[in-house]
């Protein structure tokens, strides 16, 4: 067997954490259930991996064996990476999409070996019609880099394509025209979105965060929940101001809604607006020019965090629908210039 | 039945939205009575698409009463009537479209800001998954959220209708989310109930709207195995547009088993699948008993 695939086995075996090691490999399900049985997985790691790759060369392990167990790795730490955002457009007018997932993989990877002799393209099926591919870059003189890959995550018949870039940047117009080619579309257009949390990505983009839907039965639920609150507070409390936390809860339940927010990491607004003052003077008054100036808002969970703004009492109810505006808008990036 | 003599006795009494009402409660009882599932769902079905049709021809001509009496109004009195008159006749207008299209598989429910509708797929009387749309009244018409997947083309479907033509946007989804719960019911029956058949994996794709399998037949005592193609060009439809079946294996097809190779494709072309394949697993147990 080649070295390098029993080097990359090894390797990819070593950043599993234990407490994963059994669900990763099982997943995998290219050792059976028997030789992983003969395995101890008390042993310290770096022997342990020697255990197991000894035991993939005995089942004739291949590069592409080995690529899946790498696509299994990521899927269960997707948030290791950054995704970004591309969006696929057909001409108008345009038949049915007719295609399925074996005419597209195959055309992907066709399109990629046709331009770079050396590529390394897997693919992994999920449920929900989506299939994952890792792509590992070479060049026409040099072998595939095994430990720089690509992933892309694409749901079929939707014009949505998650991708994580290598750090090998110089390939990304070559993904993404194989990628509009082999689905059939025309034309693809990073979108102003990106994240760690691959699945609040997909919440946003295929409008799935908020599955809250008013039917006969879910008003009544809401109006006795919040009677409900009402009654269990201690009568001998008394809150002043009471009506303006009322009105900020229902500002915030009616913009934010009742639903857990998708996760996001960050919101960055690009300024190219001219200074506004109140003060006549001042120097940045009177430029002309519009002032440049970025501003980052991060948070392990920004949108639960300004969720949370106007009832902490550190910002006014309603917010600011720049702020407001990122899930409906699907977008994390903002230019603003003035108008 | 007393279900016709309604139907005629109310006529005379309301106006038409008294009377669906009148037929909604009929049926809720009516369907209350019939518990047991087979025959109940037969007789269900042909009552439900009886008042079905008679609801949609009424529904249309009320629509048009509505439409003249409304194109003569708003000349005018558009700069008279405000903001909030507009709105509300807009909602008035939504909730009598609702009230009406219950039994085709629409019902809603109005919100603080607009209505959310629930589409509830069908398909040979099976109730299959339900799907919601939550509309903004405003100026443009806008959806807030919505639980329909993502291959469906409610893009198109909204920048064609949505504006102008709400009744329009919701017959034209529900036709297409219809007939894409049809075709995936299809497709889950024959994996679930016909897996013996085939030889390998069903090869679908999200909309459902291309599948590709193998699978043998056995009749009096050989077995050839037949590859299949349906392609369901028209998203609005449960049956295959184009089917190819073609024989799988080096050997020529006797004529024999040519008839019944095209007899395969005009079956797939005219019977839902795992229909077609029941009727393949009876003509198997009718064989086997003929021999015996």
């Amino acid at each position: 067997m080649d070295e390098t695939v029993a080097e990359f086995i090894k390797r990819t075996i070593l950043k599993i954490p234990m407490t994963k090691m059994m669900t990763v490999l099982k997943a995998w399900d290219f050792l059976s259930e028997n030789q992983l049985q003969t395995v101890n997985f008390r042993k310290r790691k770096e022997s342990l991996a020697q255990d197991l790759v000894l035991l993939c060369e005995e089942n004739g392990v291949s590069l592409n064996d080995a690529a899946l167990l790498d696509i299994i790795y990521t899927q269960f730490h997707r948030h290791q990476r950054v995704w970004d955002l591309f969006q696929m457009a057909k001409e108008p007018g345009e038949d049915i999409d007719l295609s399925d997932m074996e005419q597209f993989k195959s055309s992907f990877k066709k399109i990629l070996q046709r331009a770079l002799k050396n590529v390394t393209v897997t693919f992994r099926d999920t449920e929900e019609n989506a299939v994952w591919i890792r792509i590992a870059w070479g060049t026409q003189y040099r072998k595939p880099n095994q430990y720089k890959p690509a992933y892309v995550m694409y749901y079929s018949q939707t014009p949505y394509a998650f991708i994580s870039f290598s750090q090998l940047r110089s390939n990304t117009p070559l993904l993404c025209q194989a990628l509009t080619i082999a689905s059939k579309h025309h034309q693809i257009v990073k979108m102003d979105l990106r994240s760690r949390y691959l699945d609040s990505l997909k919440a946003i983009v295929f409008k799935q965060y908020n599955q809250n839907f008013e039917t006969h039965n879910s008003a009544t639920h809401l109006q006795e929940r919040r009677l409900g609150l009402d009654i269990n507070m201690d009568s001998r409390i008394i809150h002043e101001n009471r009506i303006e936390k009322d009105r900020v809860h229902r500002v915030t339940q009616e913009i934010f809604g009742d639903y857990s927010q998708p996760r996001l990491e960050f919101a960055q607004y690009k300024l190219e607006t001219k200074f506004k003052s109140d003060l006549n003077g001042g120097i940045l008054a009177e430029r002309e020019e519009p002032l440049r100036c970025l501003v980052k808002f991060s948070s392990p969970h920004l949108l639960e965090a300004l969720k949370s703004l106007a009832s902490a009492g550190i910002a006014d109810a309603p917010l600011s629908p720049l702020l407001t505006c990122i899930p409906s808008k699907g977008m994390n990036y903002f230019k603003i210039k003035d108008k | 039945m007393e279900l016709e003599k309604a139907l005629s006795q109310d006529e005379s009494k309301g106006g038409v939205l008294a009377h669906l009402e009148k037929l909604e409660t009929q049926v809720n009882r009516s369907r209350k009575k019939l518990e047991e599932p087979q025959g109940a769902q037969a007789v269900e079905s042909s009552l439900g698409t009886k008042i079905r049709d008679k609801l949609r021809s009424e529904v249309k001509q009320r629509q048009a009463r509505v439409a003249v009496r409304d194109t003569s109004v708003e000349p005018d009195q558009t700069l008279e009537i405000s903001e909030q008159k507009a709105w509300e006749r807009k909602r008035e207008n939504v909730k009598a479209i609702l009230q009406a299209y219950r039994f085709t598989g629409l019902s809603g429910k109005l919100t603080s800001r607009g209505v959310c509708v629930c589409i509830h797929t069908a398909f040979e009387g099976t109730l299959l998954d339900s799907y919601f749309v939550d509309l903004v009244i405003q100026k443009p018409l806008r959806i807030h959220h919505h639980s329909i997947p993502a291959f469906i083309p409610l893009e198109e479907i909204s920048a064609k209708y949505l504006q102008t033509n709400i009744q329009h946007f919701l017959f034209s989804l529900c036709e297409y989310l219809n007939a894409y719960a049809g075709r995936k019911y299809q497709a889950d029956q024959l994996q679930r109930d016909f897996a013996a058949f085939l030889a390998g994996p069903l090869q679908r794709n999200s909309l459902c709207n291309v599948l590709s399998f193998t699978y043998k037949v056995e009749l009096r005592g050989q077995a050839f195995t037949f590859c299949a193609r349906l392609l369901y060009k028209d998203l609005t439809v449960t049956l295959p547009t184009d089917v190819t079946v073609t024989h799988q294996g080096m050997d020529t097809l006797p004529t024999s088993w040519e008839e019944q190779r095209a007899s395969h494709e005009n079956l797939f072309c005219t019977k839902a699948l795992h229909k077609v394949f029941a009727s393949f697993t009876q003509r198997e147990k009718l064989d086997m008993s003929l021999v015996h």
